[in-house]
């Protein structure tokens, strides 16, 4: 080995600078070869390779999808071949500047170098100007990891989001021009087509990298959709960071295919951060699917962080803003909000200095929570403008409290639950069992959860009755519940879709249905932590007992909820007619009890009228609550 | 101050009166306070897969817009203030925050000079904003000449 490396480096120092021949990455080639450097988990990383098949004869395919990432024509599905390639590429004597595989690929170029004990001056030297260039503009000595919230109403944001932030040294510097690194779909622009969302959930779209200033990100997330955004700094040191950052410039324009629930954006970040530490295994956990809070806790439990900073959306900075002001002077900020000649009134000359530039603040900071996703207007802008002059007149007056965090979405319950319970149905004993995939129900421990926000896909409930039948009591494939309550301030809409299978009562017998249901309404908030909805609903139901198997309803869906310490009641009252004449009305009860992140109790009674038969169920349920 | 203030207005009106598209002929630095994000199609677009809207520069720079990159802020700079004029505008109206700081750093201006920078631009609000329709383009150039002015923060000035 010495002795073939010995040659190769002697051959090099002889024919490079002498004789101005190529130099012969051969020498070097065998001892690739002898070491299976081309089975090695860093390189497996740095070329995306899945490997199939066993251990001894491993297949690999990639999971990049675009041919400018591979020297070797076989590089998709052979790693031999492409590390051949690579090494032979960046022995190849024409200087071609910024395509040269030295500039291209400059991640996997240091660690060849450092496995097979090349020197830098053992190569051609080559200039790489442009990624001379980047390295220059995106500095980075640390990483942050970041979780933008959940967001329900986009299909793709309703989990929350991760990307990764690149920090310089300096802890003077401006977090706001570090560098974003996100992974996307990749939007053709233009494309208004409505099967974009679809396009975009199915691997439609091809996903790359894109790398902009953090402050984008910021507006994106904090003002445009108003999520709160959590970070997570990571502990990688500068050799580590520098590793990745040398991967991700070979990643630039590269298309990946992109799928939403398994190699998502969430799972690419993970991949950069097994790039940046070799040895940590973050990515194998999510073979299925990588929910980002999932992948966040993921991080941490191997060891890359611990702590986390809350940077609160422009709605939860002014909500909490509004706590500081008495509830009597709300309607003075919304009336101010629109009319600034308010602040020539008497009620705002009488209040005390800090109140009025707390009323001014918020009225502020509440025109323009409005005008968010608007063109420019130019009575909002002068009003806007008044209120900013008025605010930097009051600004010695006003206090600067650090906004309260909520609970940080690691430390909520995990996001898939098994469910043990006993119940009974009219006379018959039953015991029930349940896998829930994902996420949170409104009745759940609230913690880490944004409060309103039910996402459950794939839910699956069973049944074992005392008479020895096996059930599917239900399934929903997708049930998402947006409770926003509305105020003076917020006018959101409630909304709820669910589909699935279920079990009715149809003369005299329980039956399997599928179903559809939609409906939007509102909801308001009776004291801290109680709320009150009513929506209007429509559902299509296929019912082998239906003349027409596909019958249309209309409904109602009110309910109250009430979240108090580890408790939580949700009391719903649901009625629903058919186009056949069927109708059904409901009555539920739930009543939770969260011992702790992992562990909840909780009861459920439910109360069936139907149009000639009427059925009640108890049901007493443990649930465990894990991260896959 | 008076006089500092009145110095930067007449550059400020010396640059409105020079350049009718502020920047340059055809500059992007044209855009007012309170433009908000530009186009909610897309940002539907983008929120939908989480993604980018095609033209990502991946970091780099990609020509200057057709805009003059004479002065302190190269054109990244520049972009960067135009895009982060709103949040600016609060952050010198209070006096403090990150807009602030992250145009202070893109000024090249040290930590332990950031605090004369916020008081400046606080006390100078209105010169740095003097209406509503106040352009990035003029806003840049106030910082400019408020930079050259103030004897602690003249050394940024090129």
């Amino acid at each position: 080995m010495k002795r073939i490396l010995t040659i190769a480096v002697a051959g090099l120092l002889l024919s490079c600078p002498v004789l101005a021949q190529p130099a012969q990455p051969d020498g070097y080639l065998q001892q690739f070869q002898t070491q299976q450097l081309a089975h090695d988990p860093v390189w497996l990383n740095l070329l995306h390779y899945d490997r199939h098949g066993s251990l001894d004869a491993p297949r690999y395919s990639s999971q990049v999808d675009d041919p400018r990432f591979f020297l070797s024509s076989d590089g998709h599905s052979d790693s031999a071949a492409e590390l051949e390639a690579t090494l032979r590429a960046l022995f190849a004597p024409d200087p071609n500047g910024n395509e040269h595989a030295q500039c291209r690929f400059p991640a996997r170029a240091a660690w060849l170098q450092e496995k097979l004990g090349l020197a830098t001056t053992d190569l051609p030297p080559i200039e790489c100007p442009e990624f001379a260039e980047w390295r220059g503009i995106v500095k980075a000595e640390r990483v942050t990891l970041i979780f933008p919230s959940y967001y329900l109403n986009s299909p793709s944001s309703m989990f929350g989001h991760t990307l990764l932030r690149l920090d310089p040294a300096d802890d003077a510097h401006s977090e706001w021009l570090s560098w974003a690194v996100n992974f996307g779909a990749e939007v053709v622009p233009g494309d208004n087509s409505i099967f974009y969302a679809f396009k975009g959930l199915t691997g439609g779209y091809p996903g790359r990298f894109n790398v902009e200033q953090y402050y984008r990100k910021i507006q994106e997330y904090n003002r445009d959709e108003n999520r709160d955004i959590w970070e997570y700094p990571l502990n990688l040191n500068s050799t580590e960071t520098q590793r990745m950052v040398l991967h991700l410039w070979e990643l630039k324009e590269i298309d990946f295919d992109y799928y939403f629930f398994d190699e998502n954006c969430s799972y690419r970040v993970m991949e950069l951060l097994e790039v940046a530490r070799p040895g940590l295994e973050l990515t194998e956990r999510f073979d299925n699917t990588a929910i980002p809070i999932d992948t966040v806790r993921g991080a941490l439990d191997n060891g890359l962080g611990s702590g986390r900073i809350y940077r609160p959306s422009k709605a939860s900075e002014l909500k909490d803003r509004l706590r500081y002001i008495p509830d009597y002077l709300h309607p003075k900020v919304i009336a101010l909000s629109r009319d600034t000649e308010e602040m020539q009134q008497d009620w705002f000359g009488a209040l005390d200095p800090v109140i009025q530039a707390r009323v001014i603040e918020a009225a502020y900071k509440y025109l323009r929570y409005r005008q968010v996703g608007r063109e420019r207007d130019a009575d909002a802008a002068k009003a806007s403008f008044t209120l900013l002059k008025a605010l930097r007149a009051h600004a010695e007056a006003l206090p600067r409290e650090d906004i309260v965090a909520p609970g940080p979405p690691d430390l909520g319950h995990g996001s898939r639950r098994l469910t043990l319970g006993l119940g009974q149905a009219e006379d018959l004993n039953y015991l029930s069992f349940g896998l829930r995939l994902s996420l949170h129900s409104l009745e759940e421990r609230l913690y880490g959860f944004l409060q309103g926000a039910q996402i459950n896909l794939g839910n699956l409930e069973g049944r074992l009755d005392e008479d020895g039948h096996l059930r599917v009591q239900r399934i929903d494939l997708i049930d998402i519940f947006s409770l926003s309550p509305r105020d003076g301030f917020f006018k959101p809409l409630s909304w709820k879709i669910i589909t699935g299978l279920e079990r009715e009562w149809i003369d005299g017998r329980e039956r399997q249905v599928a179903h559809v249901n939609g409906g939007a309404g509102y909801a308001t908030a009776l004291a801290p932590g109680v709320q009150t909805f009513a929506l209007a609903m429509a559902r299509l139901e296929h019912n082998s007992q239906f003349a027409h198997e596909l019958e249309p309803a209309v409904g109602l869906h009110t309910g109250l909820l009430w979240h108090f310490d580890q408790h939580t009641a949700r009391l719903e009252l649901a009625g629903e007619k058919f186009a056949n004449g069927v109708s059904r009305r409901r009555l539920s009860y739930r009543h939770s009890l969260a011992l702790n992140a992992s562990h909840a109790l909780s009861l459920g009674l439910e109360r069936h009228w139907g149009d000639e038969r009427h059925a009640t169920r108890a049901t007493l349920r443990y649930h465990y609550y894990y991260a896959p | 101050m008076k006089k500092l203030i009145t110095g930067a207005v007449l550059l400020a009106a010396a640059n409105t009166a020079s350049a009718v598209a502020p920047g340059g002929p055809n500059c992007g630095w044209g855009n007012m306070l309170f433009s908000g994000q530009s186009g909610i199609v897309y940002h539907f677009l983008a929120s939908t897969t989480n993604g980018t809207s095609g033209n990502a520069t991946f970091g780099m720079t990609s020509g200057t817009n057709g805009c003059a990159t004479d002065g302190t802020l190269t054109y990244g700079g520049k972009a960067m203030v135009s895009a982060m004029l709103d949040e600016f505008s609060e952050d010198v109206a209070r006096g403090e925050g990150d807009a602030l700081t992250a145009v202070a750093v893109a000024f090249g201006i040290e930590a332990e000079d950031r605090a004369t920078f916020a008081r400046v631009t606080h006390e100078n609000f209105e010169v740095i904003f003097p209406t509503a329709e106040v352009t990035a383009d003029h806003v840049i150039a106030s910082l400019e000449g408020l930079i050259k002015a103030d004897p602690q923060l003249a050394k940024y000035a090129v």
